[in-house]
């Protein structure tokens, strides 16, 4: 048998067994759910290649399953975290209910992903495709609150996008006979214009839904926010990227090739653009890390979005690196939001703070995944953001790197409201009690922030699969003129040598903090956030000195105007409409007989009525 | 000649030489101030005398490792700062990193310290602290609007993102960017109102009302740290504007010269004007220095 099935049928019959191991023994349950996504992992990068390929038919379709260079590069995307966020899960379940559930789901999940990559035809894309929402779906109403309000909007915007894709899918079925996305791909050029228009626009509305694409992004802030927090960090690193994999092949595969390209390209930008402003605004506001987490996640798909859109080599480097990175950092921070949820019970910045001396490793990895998220050097996010700015600039898009850069600005707001909520402030004595989150939570959370760390200096470990997948898409080859292991370059010719950068800032770093430790912090003694100098007076014990509600009220009334738009009122509206015009039709099917009764005769009199022409 | 220690040594002889300046600034800084308001004011040296005294002084307590580590993380954003910017026009005095970094790197690096520091505020648990750094960040998402877009600006007209390669264009044409891009210039002139916060956008800090803000809970070492970090970033910030807009500087003398003549607009744009709130200071800095944004990236583009 091929590995590559051996893979899935690991993954299928890993998901049951899981599940059905909780009947036995809760131990044996979690390692069958580790090995059930670590073995097939292993498996995949051991034994198999890019290239390789197996064909098998399914009711008299043609069905291939084989991984390119492109989708190689979400895999490390799917499989990286998919394993880290595994070993996080079994911390983070731990005595909690419907375990099996959760396991049985997450790993399908990871397989339907898997399966995403290694499709080759659109049935089973659309199949795997499929199971992903479904998972996910269960997962979003795990915890059985607000499945109404939030499990019906990520199903509906879900089903929606999947019409569109299996539209698209039907169509192109029509126009080449067969199932094969490369086939679409070749005869996409010669297709007429209204299909050229017609295939991406159905493609793109399939996959802007799980990217989170303005204006398809509503169910996002709240199916991320209700999932169980170990799925989130999955359902938002790495689920959200499957859309921005299907988007990329369309945009460089497919919009490429059209003339009139450029107002596509530039449509999409823009919408990602104003995508990730919105999103940061209403992160600001947000007073759950939860939904702040969501509204930035959405935010950062938008650069993401954007970058590939604008479809110069260095734009989608910069936009395949920032997928990478997102996955990287925003998967620790709902790890780290799960790790607080379950030590204090809540994620609400105005109920809980002061963590720092209680959560100091949950504290660290999110440090340096917010730095990450900011884009500030030495880390990871920097590298992306530089390579989003430079390309927006040679390529003339003077105003849109405008409304990025007040994006990415505004993002330092919600950055350190994340940091100063939850761990820095009042240390009140509610939370006196919390302690560090398990080593099977903390690690996870660690490895991948010293992931972020490394490749915030050496960009090209991860640069070099990204490039190897733009060729297979048909670019050339970008290293050396774009970038090397530690150094970037623009089409200028201007460059950041990263080492050196590094180097200078532990540097300065370390004098400083000698300088300030000899004779400083040893022969000082701490003294609590009670201990303070408040305007001269001493603040007594039960003095509330917490500063989270209207945290940035000032800026919030900035930016009012902006704010009062909200996408999801129109479709509420929309909503409402549809609900007056179903009551509408309520008035004529009232279900009475006599009624329905007087309609039959109605219509036998209109019908008597045209056969003697009175109306001609 | 190229090795590391000259360099190390390089930036020793810049972090001395912009202490020393932006300290004597900001000590003359208050003596105008006080003299426009027909006070005597202190020696142009007392800034000096508060630094040594600081220094001298033994800290009894910390609120932990975060607010121990805020110093040193602002300390990182100034010095690289002052490494990435060119202090005079040849090299050759004060080397530095300034070909491994360019604008954006620049942009970014400036907003490390604050954001270190903000976490070093945030952990004494002043209520004063953070409500400082909330309107230190909001601000900041003001006036970069304007800065970014004078930036662009020069940028896209001159097809290149280094400070090098701008201060060569000006030297080639004779011409400072302030003439020959004076949108730009404008524009990142009303933005730098709001990077020294000088009032009325002295908010963050905010004398009689926030208690000096973020800096509040710092004494002693910690607080030289921190003085002598905002008189090497202001060093830092006036050389820049002076490569960008001015030709850069061939000796010392013409660089503190036109470092001065920078430093004079935010100094005496304050001393007439009362403080803004938070809210106001955002739009005004989205109101007119956004236009001439707008108008800078219009030229850069059309002329």
């Amino acid at each position: 048998m091929d590995m590559i099935y051996l893979i899935f049928l690991i993954f299928l019959s890993g998901a049951v067994i899981s599940w059905l191991a909780g009947k036995v023994n809760h131990v044996l349950q979690d390692i069958l759910f580790l090995a059930s996504v670590i073995v097939p992992s292993v498996l995949f990068y051991m034994n198999v290649s890019v290239g390789q390929e197996v064909h098998f038919k399914a009711g008299g379709i043609d069905l291939s399953w084989g991984i390119t260079d492109f989708g190689w590069i979400f895999s490390l995307i799917v499989l990286g975290l998919g394993v880290l966020a595994a070993i996080y899960s079994v911390g983070f379940m731990k005595g909690k209910e419907r375990r099996g559930y959760f396991y049985f789901n997450y790993v399908l999940s990871i397989m339907s992903m898997l399966g995403i990559l290694f499709s080759k035809d659109f049935v089973s894309f659309f199949i795997f495709w499929e199971i992903m929402t479904w998972s996910s779906y269960l997962m979003v109403i795990y915890n059985g609150k607000h499945t109404q309000s939030i499990g019906i909007k990520y199903f509906i915007f879900s089903a929606i996008g999947a019409y569109a894709m299996l539209m698209a899918i039907v169509i192109s079925h029509s126009v080449t006979g067969n199932f094969m996305i490369a086939d679409l791909i070749t005869a996409y050029p010669v297709l007429s214009f209204n299909l050229q228009l017609l295939i991406p626009i159905l493609l793109l509305v399939g996959f802007g839904v799980k990217a989170a694409l303005m204006p398809l992004h509503v169910w996002a802030p709240g199916a991320y926010s209700n999932s169980p927090m170990a799925y989130t960090s999955v359902f938002s690193g790495a689920l959200s990227k499957m859309g921005v994999y299907g988007l990329s092949i369309v945009m460089l595969s497919m919009i490429s090739h059209l003339p009139e390209g450029f107002w596509f390209r530039e449509v999409l930008a823009w919408m990602g653009a104003i995508t990730a402003a919105i999103g940061t605004l209403w992160a600001v506001k947000q007073d759950d890390a939860k939904k702040l987490l969501a509204y930035s996640s959405v935010a950062q798909l938008g650069y993401i979005v954007t970058g590939i859109a604008i479809g110069t080599e260095l734009s989608i480097l910069a936009g395949l690196f920032l997928a990478v990175m997102h996955a990287i950092f925003k998967s620790t921070l709902f790890m780290a939001v799960g790790a607080i949820e379950r030590q204090t019970g809540t994620t609400n910045f105005t109920e809980v703070t002061g963590l720092i001396r209680k959560m100091p490793w949950t504290f660290l990895a999110s440090l340096m995944s917010i730095i990450a998220l900011a884009g500030i050097p030495p880390l990871g996010g920097f590298v992306g953001k530089w390579m989003l700015y430079e390309s927006l600039i040679t390529s003339d898009h003077y105003m849109l790197i405008i409304l990025v850069f007040f994006s990415s600005t505004a993002a330092f707001l919600y950055c350190y409201k994340f940091l100063f909520g939850f761990f820095l402030g009042q240390e009140e004595k509610e939370w006196a009690h919390v302690k560090e989150a398990p080593v099977l939570m903390v690690i996870p959370m660690l490895v991948l922030a010293g992931l972020s760390f490394v490749l915030g200096t050496f960009p090209g470990l991860i640069l070099k699969p990204i490039d190897a997948g733009m060729q297979a898409l048909g670019f050339a080859p970008t290293n050396q003129h774009l970038w090397d292991t530690s150094i970037l370059f623009n089409s200028w010719g201007n460059q950041v040598a990263l080492q050196p950068i590094l180097y200078a800032i532990l540097g300065i770093f370390v004098v400083f903090t000698i300088f300030l430790t000899i004779k400083g912090y040893k022969n000082t003694r701490y003294v609590t956030t009670k201990d303070i100098s408040s305007s001269g007076e001493v603040p007594k014990e039960h003095e509330n000195l917490t500063f989270s509600i209207n945290f940035f009220q000032p800026f919030m009334r900035a930016v009012e105007p902006v704010m009062r738009r909200q996408i999801d009122k129109y479709y509420n509206g929309f909503a409402n409409g549809l609900e007056a015009l179903f009551d509408f039709t309520r008035k004529i099917y009232t279900g009475n007989g006599q009624t329905y009764a007087i309609y039959v005769i109605l219509f036998l009199i209109i019908m008597l009525l045209i056969k003697n022409n009175v109306f001609g | 000649m190229d090795s590391i220690w000259y360099k190390i040594l390089g930036v020793v002889v810049s972090f001395i030489l912009a202490f020393i300046v932006g300290m004597t600034y900001m000590g003359l800084s208050r003596k105008i101030i006080a003299r426009v308001q027909n006070r005597k004011g202190p020696p142009f040296y007392q800034n000096f005398i508060d630094a040594m005294k600081l220094y001298s002084k033994s800290t009894a307590i910390h609120h932990g490792l975060m607010q121990h580590l805020g110093p040193a993380f602002i300390m990182v954003s100034s010095i690289m700062t002052l490494m990435i910017v060119p202090v005079l026009n040849d090299g050759k005095w004060f080397p530095n990193l300034n070909f491994d970094g360019d604008l954006i790197f620049l942009l970014y690096i400036m907003v490390f310290g604050p954001l270190g520091m903000a976490l070093g505020a945030g952990q004494t648990g002043n209520p004063n602290s953070a409500i400082g750094v909330t309107r230190g960040l909001s601000q900041m998402v003001g006036f970069e609007i304007p800065w970014v877009m004078a930036l662009v600006a020069l940028m896209m007209q001159f097809k290149t993102t280094s400070i090098v390669d701008l201060m060569e264009v000006q030297a080639q044409s004779g011409t400072w960017l302030m003439f020959s891009s004076p949108f730009a210039f404008i524009a990142a002139v009303l933005a730098m109102l709001g990077m020294f916060r000088y009032s009325p956008f002295d908010i963050v800090g905010a004398p009689t009302e926030l208690a000096s803000g973020p800096v509040s809970e710092n004494g002693g070492k910690y607080l030289f740290t921190l003085m002598s970090s905002g008189a090497v970033f202001a060093f830092a910030k006036l050389t820049l504007y002076v490569d960008l807009f001015m030709g850069g500087a061939d000796n010392l003398i013409v660089l503190l010269l036109k470092t001065f003549a920078i430093y004079l607009i935010p100094m005496l744009y304050g001393v007439v004007s009362p403080r803004y709130r938070t809210e106001q200071a955002i739009r005004y800095f989205w109101g007119w220095p956004t236009f001439f944004g707008l108008l800078a990236i219009l030229h850069a583009v059309f002329f």
